[in-house]
């Protein structure tokens, strides 16, 4: 109970100081899928033929932002912290952990909004798309593994930081997003079956994209890469938070 | 039960590692699978006993480890070597500016560290009323970002904060030093009283006076060893003689 008051305090923290002194606040959330949005209907609604191209375009960006921006908020979330971490004892982990948090907290908003903006593009509503539900659980569990991976790296080494705004825009074109996966299977398909996002948000468009159940394979991928990522964080994590308070 | 121990130390070693920062640590780890890091010792050894009711001084020249040895004993650093048991609570750590978020306001940062802290959601209202009462901020700074605060309306904030929370063990680490007189005489007036209900302080201090005045024993540390303990008078005198 005591934990979860924690985890509670350190989340509501993360959304004051995000949208501090800023008039729109947390409209900025929706500015940026939006924008993506409008460009990619400029570039690549005429060029590719996939129906309704505006959900099939938004189902991934909203999975891919809700990615990104717990990648991006946790990746310094304990050089942060220096002050509260070095003067009470809260396990280390809550500082990751809440951005995630703050972060479904968004991603719910956002899927809200989502589904009844897609009202006008093609979105066939059912119970189906409940099942979007756990796999967003399922993606953020992958989230938070490797942010924990890449924010307990980036005390040590802060050139984690710097490297990881830097591929991710490659990742994100690297990811049909935007596109039918045709286009970068036809490259080497490869490319797609090592992108550990990919799976998150193909299954996500089956449902709300093509109104089918994902497949069970689509389930125990999906299940398999979160927890093995979510496993490899953790292991290193706790190697290294020992080291933390003399390196912040 | 009021002579039992509350804090002991054990043989405790505290090492982290120090990081060879540079292009040169990358290009040996990769040329001669040399470790990046080195094994720095901070605290060689230590051993005490603190018993409840007891407020102990902690002197040393900068550097001698003196917060990292508090940061151990509060639980926040695991030590290598050695055992320590704690036998109570912890308020948060006193240190200038500690644990204080600069862009929240006074009232944000009392309800996130009264959280942290783990205080539940009942009777939070009062608390943070005697909090806003004890450290006399006005309501206006208390609502303003706490990076536009003078460093003595931060120590105000961190004590006032620090002293709610109804511990067994407080930690002082150095920060009387920034509030005017008046909260000075405040804090000291306060620090007795917790004392007088049998509570443990831990108290770093450059100023040996402070530390006479409210711990009956106290450590020296040099070069993270620990070379005397005993009385304040005592390791006062000592310090003293170090410089």
């Amino acid at each position: 109970m005591q934990e979860i008051t924690r985890l509670y305090a350190l989340s509501k923290r993360n959304i004051i100081l995000r949208y501090k002194n800023s008039i729109a606040g947390f409209l900025w959330g929706f500015f940026k899928p939006l924008l993506y949005l409008m460009i990619f209907i400029v570039v690549f609604s005429k060029q590719v033929s996939t129906n309704n191209y505006v959900l099939y375009a938004t189902s991934g960006l909203v999975f891919w932002f809700f990615f990104s921006n717990i990648t991006n908020q946790s990746i310094g979330s304990i050089i942060n912290s220096a002050g509260i971490i070095k003067s009470i004892n809260v396990p280390v982990m809550f500082f990751p952990l809440s951005e995630t948090i703050s972060e479904l907290f968004n991603l719910t908003l956002t899927l809200g909004i989502f589904f009844v903006a897609m009202n006008w593009f093609g979105i066939i509503y059912s119970f189906k798309l409940l099942l979007v539900i756990p796999i967003a659980i399922l993606f953020s569990i992958f989230s938070f593994g490797l942010t924990m991976i890449l924010c307990s790296l980036n005390v040590f080494f802060r050139d984690i930081g710097i490297l990881w705004t830097t591929i991710q825009p490659a990742l994100f074109y690297l990811t049909p997003i935007a596109y039918p996966k045709e286009i970068i299977t036809k490259f080497h398909p490869l490319l797609l079956q090592l992108n550990p996002v990919y799976y998150f948000i193909d299954a996500e468009r089956t449902i709300v994209h093509e109104n089918q159940l994902p497949s069970a394979t689509m389930w125990l991928q999906c299940i398999a890469i979160s927890f093995t990522m979510f496993a490899l964080g953790y292991f290193i994590f706790n190697k290294l938070k020992q080291q933390f308070i003399s390196a912040i | 039960m009021s002579t039992d121990s509350l804090i002991s130390f054990d043989n405790v070693t505290v090492s982290f590692w120090q990081n060879n920062m540079g292009i040169h640590s990358i290009k040996d780890l990769a040329t001669q699978r040399k470790n990046p890091f080195t094994n720095k010792v901070i605290l060689k050894n230590i051993s005490f006993e603190v018993k409840r009711g007891e407020c102990m001084g902690v002197l040393g020249r900068n550097g001698s480890g003196k917060s990292t040895l508090l940061r151990t004993i509060a639980g926040l650093i695991k030590p290598q070597e050695g055992k320590v048991t704690i036998n109570g609570t912890f308020a948060p750590i006193l240190a200038i500016g500690a644990g204080l978020e600069l862009e929240l306001t006074g009232y944000e940062n009392m309800n996130l560290l009264l959280s942290l802290y783990g205080r539940p959601r009942k009777g939070k209202a009062d608390v943070i009323k005697s909090i806003a009462d004890f450290s006399e901020l006005s309501e206006e700074a208390l609502r303003m970002p706490a990076k536009r605060y003078s460093s003595g309306m931060l120590a105000r904030l961190a004590f006032s904060i620090s002293v709610a929370n109804d511990a067994d063990i407080l930690i002082i680490d150095e920060v009387l030093a920034v509030g005017d007189q008046g909260f000075q005489q405040k804090c000291m007036k306060k620090i007795f009283d917790i004392k007088a209900e049998g509570k443990t302080i831990l108290f770093v201090s450059h100023f040996p006076d402070d530390v006479q005045k409210i711990c009956n024993k106290a450590i020296l540390l040099d070069g993270g060893t620990l070379v005397h303990s005993g009385t304040a008078v005592e390791i006062c005198e000592k310090y003293n003689q170090l410089f």
